[in-house]
């Protein structure tokens, strides 16, 4: 373990070069098929599909509240993982059984705690009920 | 080759970049060969052939030998399909995000292979390169890239395929997309609630958020699926609903929504899309086979000493790699298997699997292997007996939750005064229609209840 590349200062750069990769392979596909692919425009083949039907309205219109319900506990229940994270790479550096490491329990079972309260109001308002 | 550029170039950064080229190849590769596979699958369930004619031939007659092939041909024959179809663009779309869609949804899909450890540790040996010069003679990790945050890079990437989908049911301007992707992305985040904690609860068991720990925990203490199976359990249909695969893909149910949020793509638009359909159920099965199945070691009498992390010849490197890969491959199958044997959820149902079962399951393991590891108690056979002991109590504790809480709705339903729901008192209330050819089919009269 004495002379492993660890202290690489840019261990990212190769996910960079990944994300370059990624969007030359799509920009690539994408323009390879505009390109290559033959061109038939016409005004029934622009409209929006529709099982065939002529298209009523846009779908630009309202949309049931349950997506945006849902989207907020969601945001909820992420940013309490998002804290579990950082307390999960600390905690299991602690000794088992040491006062500290009751201390870091005690909080987060105090956290997950409140979580819960959040998830049965939520529960109880029926934010879950798809139906 | 400039000074700058070989100053920075470690060994590390070197593998890095040849793992990271390998592995664009290796996705693709696998994305391609999943579809004839999944294409082959079916046909053998529904006792069909499936593809067995498209050879390599291109009709040409002297590449004749080349015909037939098993069908193997045919991932071939239609990504030059994809290439050579119109790429329509329907008039009323939202042009910019309509055609940025489909790049959003393959970038993630793409980044979340880079901190799989294909290879674990290498000895490099010392090389003189052209154009490098002299490069190696340390050890270095075989992974597309060795960050110190470990897997919470996998959590952080691992859902933003979600815009994409947004996005192109939205530029879309169709109601079918709209729904599809409004649909997919519900349940996307939905899903990686329960991902994350299940996985919260492995890594506090493993101990370390870095892939080369997690898997030299499970080659002294035996695999995570034996002493966590109900996170196990939890985390694979977490990446099956991430990655909109049966029986969770009712994004794209076609009796509903038709294509659901690519019914408007065509040509190679849509073939992203579709690549990244795959390039998440592959990930999600590399992922799976690091964390719970022993990543790239296999247990047994040369090959366990041969892909041990402390092995680090380039025999190794090659053996964990083959291991690995083997593994994703044969849990790709089986999630091939989960689509074409098991029918597709209704949205309600996959909506209340996941909120109303396997959150509180993943908040209780947690909270159980938490204090667990503050008592110490994290051999195989206590963290076995806990998993199945949450399961069985999370499992009777959610109909008493639903008892509980589940009645009331969001909004009590206020019944308009005088309406047949809530008529003014004395009155008599018409139920069924008036017209007596109406009457003759449904001949119900009587009054709605008040009460």
């Amino acid at each position: 373990m004495t002379t492993l590349a660890y202290a690489d200062p840019s261990p990212y750069l190769p996910i960079f070069f990944m994300i370059l990769a990624a969007i030359g392979f799509a920009v690539l596909n994408i323009a390879g098929s505009f390109i290559l692919g033959p061109k038939r425009l016409g005004d029934r083949k622009g409209e929006t599909y529709e099982s065939g039907m002529t298209p009523i309205g846009t779908a630009r219109k309202r949309f049931n509240v349950r997506f945006y319900l849902i989207a907020m506990v969601f945001l909820v229940f992420d940013v309490e993982i998002i804290f579990l994270y950082p307390w999960a790479a600390t905690y299991t550096l602690l000794d088992p059984g040491s006062e500290q490491s009751l201390v870091w329990l005690g909080r987060i079972l105090f956290f997950l705690f409140t979580t819960v309260v959040a998830y049965l109001y939520g529960y109880r308002k029926g934010v879950f009920k798809f139906d | 080759m400039p000074d700058f550029i070989r100053e920075h170039l470690t060994s590390q950064l070197f593998v890095s970049l040849h793992v990271m080229a390998i592995v664009i190849h290796i996705i693709l590769g696998t994305v391609t060969l999943c579809i004839y596979a999944e294409r082959k699958i079916s046909a053998y369930i529904q006792d069909r052939i499936g593809p067995n004619r498209t050879g390599f031939d291109f009709g040409l007659p002297f590449l004749g030998f080349l015909k037939g092939f098993l069908g193997l041909g045919q991932a071939l024959a239609d990504g030059l399909k994809f290439f050579l179809k119109e790429d329509y663009r329907p008039t009323n779309v939202d042009k910019i995000l309509f055609t940025l869609a489909p790049a959003i949804v393959i970038i993630p899909a793409f980044i979340g292979f880079m901190i799989l450890p294909w290879g674990g540790v290498w000895d490099m040996p010392l090389m003189n390169l052209p154009l490098i010069g002299e490069i190696g003679g340390e050890r270095v990790y075989v992974t597309g890239a060795y960050v110190n945050v470990g897997v919470i890079y996998l959590v952080a990437v691992a859902s933003l395929g979600a815009y994409g989908i947004t996005l192109g049911g939205w530029a879309s301007n169709n109601k079918y997309s709209f729904l599809g992707g409004l649909r997919a992305t519900a349940q996307m985040i939905s899903y990686e609630i329960p991902l994350g904690l299940a996985l919260l609860a492995t890594l506090l068991v493993a101990g370390t958020f870095m892939p080369e720990g997690i898997v030299r925990w499970q080659v002294e203490n035996g695999w995570l699926i034996l002493a966590m199976p109900l996170a196990a359990v939890l985390f694979y249909v977490c990446t099956l609903a991430e990655s909109n695969r049966a029986p969770f893909d009712n994004a794209e149910a076609e009796q509903e929504l038709v294509g659901g949020y690519h019914t408007e793509y065509s040509s190679m638009r849509f073939a992203l899309f579709f690549l990244a359909e795959y390039a998440h159920l592959v990930t999600g099965a590399a992922f799976f086979a690091l964390f719970f199945l022993g990543g790239y070691h296999l247990p047994g009498p040369g090959i366990g000493h041969l892909t041990s992390p402390d092995t680090t010849t380039t025999l190794a490197v090659i053996a964990k790699f083959l291991v690995l890969f083997t593994k994703a491959c044969l849990l790709v199958l089986l999630a091939m298997l989960i689509r074409w044997s098991l029918p597709r959820m209704r949205y309600d149902q996959i909506m209340q699997l996941g909120w109303q079962s396997m959150i509180p399951m993943g908040i209780v393991l947690l909270v159980v292997v938490s204090c667990m590891i503050y008592l110490d108690w994290i051999s195989l056979p206590a963290l076995l007996a806990a998993n199945v002991a949450v399961f069985g109590v999370t499992i009777f504790i959610e109909p008493l939750l639903a008892r509980l809480f589940g009645r009331a709705t969001a909004n009590r339903r206020i019944h308009l005064y005088g309406s047949r729901f809530m008529p003014v008192p004395g009155t008599p209330v018409i139920t069924s229609p008036t017209n007596p050819m109406a009457v003759e089919d449904r001949p119900v009269q009587g009054t709605v209840s008040t009460s």
